[in-house]
């Protein structure tokens, strides 16, 4: 942090002004969601003071929770959601760990051969990995939302990276004390990776939260739909009114908020490391 | 682990480059040497498989589809180049092609200057900056859909907050946002810069806070305003962020399908239909699954130049 402390003058107050009243304009729309879920059906919804006026009801949360499946899809985007992460962070740990400190033919060949996968964005895919869902009968199952997602190589570059920065003496220290590699991986480098784990964690954790695409293919049965599935099917059945809607959107969302409030500074930091959307 | 008695030199790989280490010492190494394999294998083989499965496979198999007049029900036709030239003969192909670089070329400078903007005011520090550092990446953690309906709900005619803004501030006439074109486009921007510039923001602000103090310090002395700060430290500074994000950006743009198909369904007509959403049709509207992977593999080869394009620049950052 800078030590000297910015002077007062005219410029910083009209950089104040703008700054807050840009934030406010910024934050109207999630504002304006918060307001109209709690506002009775049929309220007047664009002015203001009608907005902030009570009466103020929760019958849209009891009507979204009643009549669409909600609860059943955030458990279906919770579950896959952390599912994925787990199974991400252990595999590409453990890849990354062979890659990094284990020599054996072929280890560069492996790695570019991962790391080209970078390059595949699975919306270049979707083809071929729905018929394979379909031949091998995963379609509308939890599996295959997860597996294309555990593919992602970067958790291995990002790993690897970090790996290749742990000093030798650290391992041939514990080798002279007789730790095999296992032990090595478990206990040394699983610890000193504990940020970069954090990092790439959240990183998947929010990317299959809000996974679009492959479960909007994948998935056709209601049961299994996750919210960013769910929730525009719920929708479409109410285009003038949006007191429900909007109610199905808050419900949707707490999830991540809660999620962000309690993370907020590793996931920014996180984002700063990886540098990849 | 057994050492050998003798002692030996090991070039850079480990491999024992010692003649008087005998044959005793060969045996050891060559059994280490196997069981460190064994081991780099065994460690590799549950993230290799996945790997090879969903993701070797899947573009080996989208080549061979691409060849064929293939159908959901498994009716298959080989039909060589035949779905690549139908494709460049296609009308909605270059529609959707056309209509996927212009987003790309309208919102990788309006996210790029945008982010540049929140991460100066984030970077001046003003009271509160977490809260407004919070605030402008918040939009970010909602997902697609909730973004998208409320944006929906926002640009609604007669209904919507915009409209009733804009008329509050003398717009006198209705302005139906999602049905024109221009329109559209404007509105799916909006939308994404919304949604996703918090993203920016925070690698520029990264950026921003690599350049060091003294920097500022000694062109005020000489008389710099900001202006000038800005001009001649803070953009050079920047010029590598500037230039990752240019490339994510690019990448993230072209792969465009949520905001425009939940917003406007790719319309007025066809006129914000995206390339993946034209795939997304061909392949499960139309059934056309040979024709489809034809036009994936075309995203693809576009993705991958620009990855390398992304390595190479990475690789200069290096």
């Amino acid at each position: 942090m800078n030590a000297v402390r910015p002077r007062v003058t005219l410029g910083r107050i009209l950089l104040y002004i703008f700054s807050y009243s840009f934030v406010l304009i910024w934050l109207i729309p999630m504002l304006w969601m918060v307001i109209t879920a709690i506002k009775p059906d049929g309220s007047p919804v664009t002015v203001l003071t009608e907005l902030i006026k009570p009466p103020f009801t929760m019958d849209n949360y009891q009507y979204v929770s009643e009549n669409a499946s909600i609860w059943r899809w955030t458990w279906n985007s919770v579950y896959i959601a952390v599912v994925t992460t787990a199974l991400t962070l252990l595999l590409t740990s453990m890849a990354a760990f062979a890659l990094s400190r284990i020599p054996f033919k072929g280890s560069k060949l492996v790695f570019w051969i991962i790391i080209a996968g970078l390059m595949v964005p699975t919306e270049a895919t979707i083809i071929p990995l729905f018929l394979m869902m379909v031949d091998s009968g995963l379609v509308n199952s939890y599996s295959s939302i997860i597996f294309p997602s555990i593919a992602a190589p970067l958790g291995v570059l990002i790993l690897k990276q970090f790996y290749d920065g742990i000093p030798k003496e650290l391992v041939e220290a514990a080798e002279m004390d007789g730790a095999s590699k296992l032990r090595i991986w478990w206990s040394i480098f699983l610890p000193l990776s504990r940020s970069s784990m954090a990092a790439l964690g959240i990183f998947t954790f929010i990317s299959s939260w809000n996974n679009f695409l492959w479960p909007f293919l994948a998935i056709s049965d209601e049961k299994m739909m996750t919210l960013p599935i769910g929730i525009p099917l719920f929708q479409s059945g109410y285009a003038a009114e949006l007191t429900i809607p909007m109610a199905a959107n808050m419900l949707a969302s707490l999830p991540a908020l809660l999620v962000f409030i309690l993370f907020q500074k590793h996931i920014i930091k996180g984002i700063t490391m990886t540098g990849i959307k | 682990m057994v050492e050998p008695t003798v002692p030996v030199k090991k070039d850079g790989k480990g491999h024992i480059i010692d003649k008087r280490a005998g044959k005793m010492t060969s045996l050891i190494a060559n059994k280490k040497v196997l069981s460190l394999n064994l081991f780099a294998w065994l460690f590799l083989a549950p993230y290799l498989l996945f790997y090879s499965w969903f993701m070797l496979y899947p573009i080996i198999k989208g080549f061979i589809i691409s060849l064929y007049q293939w159908t959901i029900g498994n009716e298959r036709t080989y039909v060589g180049l035949g779905n690549y030239q139908a494709i460049f003969k296609d009308g909605f192909f270059w529609e959707a092609l056309g209509n996927t670089v212009y987003f790309v070329v309208i919102s990788t400078p309006a996210l790029v200057i945008a982010g540049i903007l929140l991460a100066l005011i984030v970077n001046s520090r003003l009271k509160g900056t977490g809260f407004l550092r919070s605030a402008f990446f918040l939009p970010h953690i909602l997902s697609i859909s909730v973004i998208s309906s409320i944006w929906v709900f926002v640009l609604q005619p007669y209904t919507g907050l915009m409209n009733s803004v804009l008329k509050t501030l003398g717009v006198t006439q209705e302005i139906f946002w999602l049905d024109s074109a221009n329109l559209a486009w404007l509105s799916i921007l909006l939308a994404t810069i919304w949604w996703t510039v918090g993203f920016n923001m925070v690698l520029f602000l990264a950026g921003l806070q690599e350049i060091p103090d003294d920097l500022y310090e000694a062109a005020r002395i000489d008389g710099a305003n900001s202006w000038h700060c800005f001009r001649y430290i803070t953009l050079p500074s920047l010029k590598g962020v500037i230039l990752l994000v240019v490339v994510l950006q690019s990448i993230a743009s072209f792969k465009l399908f949520g905001q425009s198909y939940l917003m406007t369904n790719g319309g007025p007509g066809t006129s914000t239909r995206t390339l993946v959403q034209y795939i997304y049709e061909t392949g499960f509207r139309t059934n056309e699954m040979g024709l489809a992977s034809a036009m994936s593999y075309v995203l693809f080869l576009v993705m991958v130049l620009f990855a390398i394009i992304q390595f190479k620049f990475m690789a200069k950052k290096d």
